[in-house]
């Protein structure tokens, strides 16, 4: 199998100083566990043009995307305590869509292989008129939109340790979208509970499952096996992306879940059961700080896709969470039911 | 009863969100409402790499609020986790709503007169509340 890696794209000029984690250098580790996967010249990097207007416009507002452009024209500054742009990174996050698009054009045309998108800023937090937790647009969903609109369905799993609030609110009512997110609660952004089921369009297609810090390996598998399986299969997607933040790992200092990067190798395994046949599977980097945790997570991951062995930590087990998921399961049914209910007695008034 | 039972107010240290809450303790005051006091906690925060951090803005906040003459029994300081503008917007709905918002002109992040990077001009577009915009100069000794 192939692995297509569709950057590192990025600008050392977007930089939110020297505290900041989310920074150009973690490229460093991110290719690091690629060049420790050992494939060499059988790596394909398409060239990452910049994202058009037009493809980010499907998911983000033209005001929004005019007002980034003319912010960081005019010297950029902070957007949130969190959050920054600098006079290049309306040029970076444009490139990072870009890549997003060019790692599915490479995989059309090869009908094969995996691919990985290494690309700062992250996304997964953009809303469609808002930057904020590092993102200013949303990588992972402006892809899954240039899908939808040449009518195929797709899955988006975040299993980022913060959950993907623009990712989620991008696609609230879209048939054509399943999102699923694990990640810690409560923490940063304080959205993703398991009632947050979706809109009237497509009630049911967004799957949040909350866990508690110090939730190890199992528990994440657990969740999405438990509690997303049988609605990923129902939906049947076209395509799997995957949001994949390595700031999970029990290592990193952004968050407080247990995993170790054998883990992030069995969550690929797992994810990669709901992928309709090869080449439709792509991997788009959101958080992971630590560099150490970075490097040989991204390794394990991948190295898991492509059957390729790497130095990797044992998988975890016995942290908490199992209550947490058993909760998350009913909870999420008692919502579905009652927007479900809602909407025809609607539809009856009507 | 009043018609303002309760008044939230965003703080994050900066010199504005301490005349928004100078102005807030003195509306509750003046109206008998209850004073939430809201501190947003982002990425940076929580991992401990900002300067300051809750327990710190609330030693602040909570002095600000007594000083401008808020009973202490009416004050409540909550730490939501989001941006600015999300938690804000969360702290004003059900189920808990918010009568008022007092948020300071310029955040710790603002920048120009854009949407981008300003909590007030974010969160007036978008609550559902009265909003009241404080510049940093209000009460200033």
């Amino acid at each position: 199998m192939t692995l297509i890696v569709a950057g590192p794209t990025g600008t050392v000029a977007h930089d939110g100083g020297a505290f900041h984690p989310e920074q150009q250098s973690r490229m460093f580790a991110v290719m690091g566990g690629v060049r420790d996967l050992g494939l060499g010249d059988e790596i394909v990097c398409p060239p990452t043009p910049k994202a058009e207007m037009d493809d980010l416009a499907r998911v983000h507002s033209l005001s929004y995307l005019n007002e980034l452009e003319a912010f960081c024209a005019e010297g950029g500054g902070d957007i949130d305590p969190d959050t920054y742009a600098r006079v290049d990174s309306w040029n970076a996050a444009r490139r990072a869509a870009g890549a997003g698009l060019a790692a599915l054009g490479a995989l059309d045309e090869r009908g094969e292989g995996v691919a990985f998108v290494p690309v700062r800023p992250p996304g997964h937090h953009a809303e469609r008129g808002r930057a904020m937790g590092f993102c200013l647009i949303n990588n992972v969903a402006v892809a899954a939109s240039s899908l939808t609109a040449r009518g195929e369905r797709v899955l988006i799993v975040d299993w980022d340790v913060h959950h993907g609030n623009g990712t989620q609110s991008i696609f609230w009512d879209d048939p054509d979208v399943l999102y699923v997110s694990t990640h810690q609660s409560p923490l940063f952004p304080g959205t993703g509970a398991a009632i947050e089921v979706g809109g009237p369009g497509a009630v049911g297609l967004t799957v949040n499952i909350p866990l508690p810090a110090g939730a190890t390996g199992d528990v994440v598998r657990s969740a999405i096996d438990h509690v997303a399986r049988p609605t990923i299969e129902e939906f049947a997607p076209d395509w799997v992306l995957v949001s994949c933040g390595f700031d999970a790992h029990r290592a990193d200092p952004l968050g407080e879940l247990a995993l170790s990067s054998g883990d992030f190798a069995e969550l690929s395994r797992l994810v990669s059961e709901f992928v309709p046949r090869p080449g439709r599977l792509a991997l788009f980097l959101e958080g992971g700080y630590e560099r150490a945790a970075l490097q040989e997570s991204v390794a394990a991951t991948l190295g898991a896709l492509l059957a390729v062995p790497t130095d990797l930590a044992a998988p975890t087990y016995g942290g908490p969470g199992m209550s947490e998921i058993r909760s998350a399961a009913s909870d999420r049914h008692r919502a579905m039911e009652r927007m479900r209910s809602l909407i025809s007695s609607e539809e009856l008034g009507a | 009863m009043s018609r303002f039972r309760t008044i939230v107010v965003g703080f994050d240290g900066s010199p504005d969100s301490q005349a928004a809450l100078r102005w807030a303790a003195q509306m509750s005051g003046a109206v008998g409402a209850r004073l939430r006091i809201v501190h947003a906690v982002g990425l940076l925060e929580h991992a401990g790499l900002l300067h300051e951090h809750a327990t710190v803005h609330r030693e602040t906040a909570l002095r600000v609020a007594e000083d401008a003459g808020a009973p202490a029994a009416d004050v409540e300081w909550t730490v939501v986790d989001g941006d600015p503008c999300s938690a804000l917007l969360r702290s004003i709905a059900a189920p808990d709503p918010a009568d008022l918002l007092v948020v300071g002109s310029r955040g710790s992040a603002a920048h120009g007169g854009t949407l981008l990077g300003s909590t007030s001009l974010e969160v007036a577009e978008h609550s559902n509340v009265p909003v009241t915009i404080v510049p940093a100069s209000y009460g200033r000794a």
